[in-house]
């Protein structure tokens, strides 16, 4: 009788894991499609340049919500801002993070990112994966990647690496940048804008 | 010797004193609370990190860049899991220290294991018998002691710390028992050479990473100050079994805000293609 119970209990909790899993299977296959064609783009040595840029800065806008990634990362220096402020540092935005994106993914082209588990943490979904250093089958570096379902679309609003949140760099970055010129956000569009002339 | 048996008994009973008046909840709302940047000295750690930044660029970057030209990825990857095995001996001490006598058994074990048939540390049988275990220091147990972090610090080539993680790094040149090996002066050539060592093979394995941020960041300085903060509170979240990603989760409360009260969206972001 103790014995029936014990199994029974085992095969409820495995069931109840299993579904556990199944709910968040599409944000799973998400992320790894993502990861996949993000880095097998970066790594191509048969597209051009032009063709390597358009293809990658394609996939994020498709798979990244940049717009509220760019105001998030402002914080409150966003509601401050002119319309015209706002038009500008939007764009320049853009083709920064996206620049900085291929060069975070691009080192570990040829790589290959392993998805492991994800979790539902509160309004978002986070799915944890790792990438298995080359040559090594224990070295890992964790990835773990933010999801959050926006009118029945999800998309992925940040991006940590061994514990490391790229996007609040980001925002200690900009807010510590503002500190230092006077709050001046014209200060930051040109800075944003002269790294993307260089790259 | 002596100095290092009351060092010992000052940490041992800073342990019991912490763990008497601290509980996790609390040490993790100190966490929390610490990601809000606290950089009072920033003038001065910024002169510092310039210095440090010319050292770099000088010495540490090219020797880097040899020795990961020079060794073989193989090689670098027996390095990597030989000064991994070496910090399992003062991993234990920590382990006990926060009273995580699992993890304690663990260390040793791996220790043991690869010292032995993982020859000298250089491979890693002991991942295989399901034994994995992530180096823990001073800093990260007086952090689960809940001592506060204190103000942002950057040393001369040092790098990055804080008081807290400095008193580590003090207590751990003293303590680990690696560096107790041999007489004297076999000990501080063993002690220059591993922390030679690490520290290349760290910075050899970050090449495009610093690269990538000093080339792309509009303030170098903050965004190594971040990710130095971030990376040291997610050590310590792991030490108190909290996901970093959760623990994360209430900068992110005001994210969507941003859509809710703010009437201007902004444009469409279409996509143009850069030439």
């Amino acid at each position: 009788m103790k014995l029936i119970k014990i199994l029974l209990t085992i095969s409820l909790l495995s069931l109840m894991s299993s579904f556990a899993h199944a709910d968040f299977e599409a944000e799973e296959k998400f992320v790894s499609s993502f990861a996949d064609n993000a880095i097998n783009i970066l790594g191509s040595d048969t597209l051009s340049n032009a063709d390597r840029s358009s293809q990658f800065t394609d996939l994020v806008m498709r798979s990244i919500d940049i717009n509220l990634i760019s105001k998030f990362v402002l914080s409150k220096f966003w509601k401050a801002a002119s319309d015209e402020q706002k038009t500008e540092y939007l764009e320049a935005f853009k083709e920064y993070f996206i620049a900085s994106y291929a060069s975070k993914l691009d080192q570990y082209s040829g790589e290959k990112v392993v998805v492991i588990s994800s979790e539902a943490s509160k309004k978002y979904v986070i799915v944890k994966s790792h990438i298995v250093r080359d040559g090594t089958d224990t070295l890992k570096i964790e990835l773990d990647w933010r999801l959050l379902n926006r009118d029945g679309e999800t998309k992925i609003i940040d991006l940590n690496i061994e514990g490391i949140s790229l996007i609040i760099a980001q925002r200690e970055e900009f807010q510590s940048f503002l500190n230092n010129h006077d709050n001046d956000l014209d200060a930051l569009i040109d800075k944003l804008k002269s790294i993307n002339t260089k790259n | 010797m002596k100095s290092k048996l009351v060092l010992l008994f000052v940490l041992l009973s800073l342990s019991i004193s912490g763990c008497a008046s601290i509980t996790k909840d609390e040490v993790l709302a100190e966490n929390i609370a610490t990601q809000k940047v606290s950089d009072p000295l920033e003038p001065f750690n910024r002169m510092v990190f310039s210095f440090n930044n010319v050292f770099d660029k000088y010495a540490l970057r090219p020797v880097a860049i040899l020795y990961r030209g020079v060794l073989p990825e193989f090689a670098r990857n027996r390095i990597t899991y030989a000064l991994n095995n070496l910090s399992m001996p003062i991993t234990t001490i920590n382990n006990i220290l926060q009273f995580e006598f699992g993890k304690a058994g663990i260390s040793t074990a791996r220790f043991v294991i690869n010292s032995t048939i993982g020859i000298l540390g250089f491979f890693d049988p002991a991942a295989y018998f399901g034994l994995e275990a992530s180096s823990e220091d001073f800093g990260q147990t007086l952090a689960v002691w809940g001592i506060p972090k204190g103000p942002y610090l950057v040393l001369p080539l040092l790098g990055p710390s804080s008081p807290r993680d400095f008193t580590g790094l003090l207590s751990t040149s003293l303590l680990d028992p690696t560096y107790q090996i041999g007489n004297t002066a076999n000990r501080e050539l063993f002690r220059y050479y591993k922390m030679g060592t690490s520290t290349v093979n760290f910075r050899s394995e970050n090449i495009e990473l610093f690269d990538d941020l000093q080339n792309n960041s509009v303030d170098y300085y903050a965004a190594v100050r971040s990710f130095y903060n971030q990376s040291r509170n997610s050590q310590v979240s792991d030490n108190l079994e909290v996901s970093p990603s959760v623990n994360q989760d209430n900068l992110f409360n005001d994210f969507e805000e941003f859509d809710l009260d703010d009437t201007y969206i902004g444009p469409d972001i279409s996509i143009d293609y850069p030439e």
